[in-house]
């Protein structure tokens, strides 16, 4: 369906810049973990290629955060990048700075320690607060593939916090 | 209510419960409204001048063409493609009409050679006859009925007399 040039893909004008006011900065933020060299850049070309689609996109959100994915990649790895994960690409300095933002030293420590693939997910999941809808668009899965990837990195984080296998006992 | 409020998205109970835990394992703490950033004029400036660059783009872009573009790009294309077509279809009609001709020729020549063969054959089993006919005719008029040789003679009626002479016996020494 078609949307008139007075909606926008978050409804009134009014509910347009709200998003725009809290997804702009964690767009920027995730473009950054990408390691990409202008973030701030890559998220205003995904909110113009989200208002320049004529269809009617039924997750917003998601797809801002597929497209700035995308062009981060695109932008690091022209040629081949279409199976890196997040941190795999994101150097320790570029990809920090993001972190600051929202996460603490002991945080960022533990989601280092995950593999990248459940990271991702992980971070898309319990940081960036999508559904588990969103997350299957955004890296083009099938949701029971994101629900298994969470799930196993709350068996990794779980490992770090018990890494011998034992009981917990206060003493 | 922020974006990332989990009920403005109209989660699972389950998916909720699993995001609160994982925060708790990550050390992050509960889901708060205190992170939703208010609009400000900069950020509403921003969003306008990007809503209006998606709309000149969306304008000045090149509209993916239509099914009457297509099939007017296309029609040139099938007019030769059935010109071609029908030529081919001509050549073809005409390559089989030489092949039926070609064929019919090598029948009628297949024809007359074998009449031919049959003819000579025929000639030659005649002339065959004819020879066998001269050689027994020629076997039966050279020879005599008899299969001895006759020499005629004129012999007397019946011996005589005198026709013979007695011839003594030599003595005996």
């Amino acid at each position: 369906m078609a949307q008139s040039p007075q909606d926008t893909p978050f409804g009134t004008q009014e509910a347009f810049h709200t998003a725009f006011a809290e997804l702009y900065p964690r767009l920027v933020s995730y473009a950054r973990r990408y390691g990409a060299t202008f973030p701030e850049d890559i998220a205003q070309e995904a909110f113009v290629i989200l208002m320049q689609r004529e269809e009617r996109v039924e997750h917003p959100t998601a797809f801002l955060y597929g497209t700035v994915r995308t062009l981060s990649l695109t932008e690091r790895r022209p040629m081949k990048n279409q199976n890196i994960s997040l941190e795999a690409v994101a150097e320790p300095g570029l990809a920090g700075g993001a972190d600051d933002l929202v996460l603490n030293q002991e945080v960022r420590e533990r989601m280092r320690l995950l593999s990248p693939t459940f990271r991702e997910a992980l971070w898309l999941f319990v940081v960036e607060g999508l559904s588990i809808r969103e997350i299957a668009e955004i890296l083009s899965i099938p949701e029971a593939t994101v629900k298994t990837r969470i799930h196993r990195a709350k068996a990794q984080l779980k490992d770090q916090l018990n890494p011998t296998g034992g009981v917990h006992v206060l003493v | 209510m922020s974006w990332s409020d989990p009920a403005r998205r109209f989660e699972p109970a389950e998916d909720v419960e699993l995001r609160a835990e994982l925060r708790d394992l990550l050390g992050l703490g509960p889901v708060t409204a205190s992170r939703v950033e208010e609009p400000t004029a900069e950020l509403n400036a921003l969003a306008d001048d990007l809503r209006r660059e998606a709309q000149r783009r969306s304008r000045t872009q090149r509209k993916r063409p239509t099914w009457g573009l297509l099939a007017a790009a296309a029609l040139p294309l099938l007019a030769t493609l059935a010109g071609l077509g029908t030529w081919g279809f001509h050549q073809k009609e005409r390559a089989d009409g030489l092949a039926a001709q070609a064929q019919r020729q090598e029948q009628e020549l297949t024809r007359l050679a074998s009449t031919h063969a049959s003819e000579v054959a025929k000639e030659r089993q005649a002339k065959e006859e004819i020879k066998q006919q001269l050689q027994l005719a020629s076997r039966k008029g050279g020879r005599k009925t008899e299969p001895y040789l006759v020499i005629p003679v004129e012999k007397p009626l019946k011996v005589g007399g005198e026709d013979y002479q007695r011839v003594k016996q030599p003595p005996q020494q």
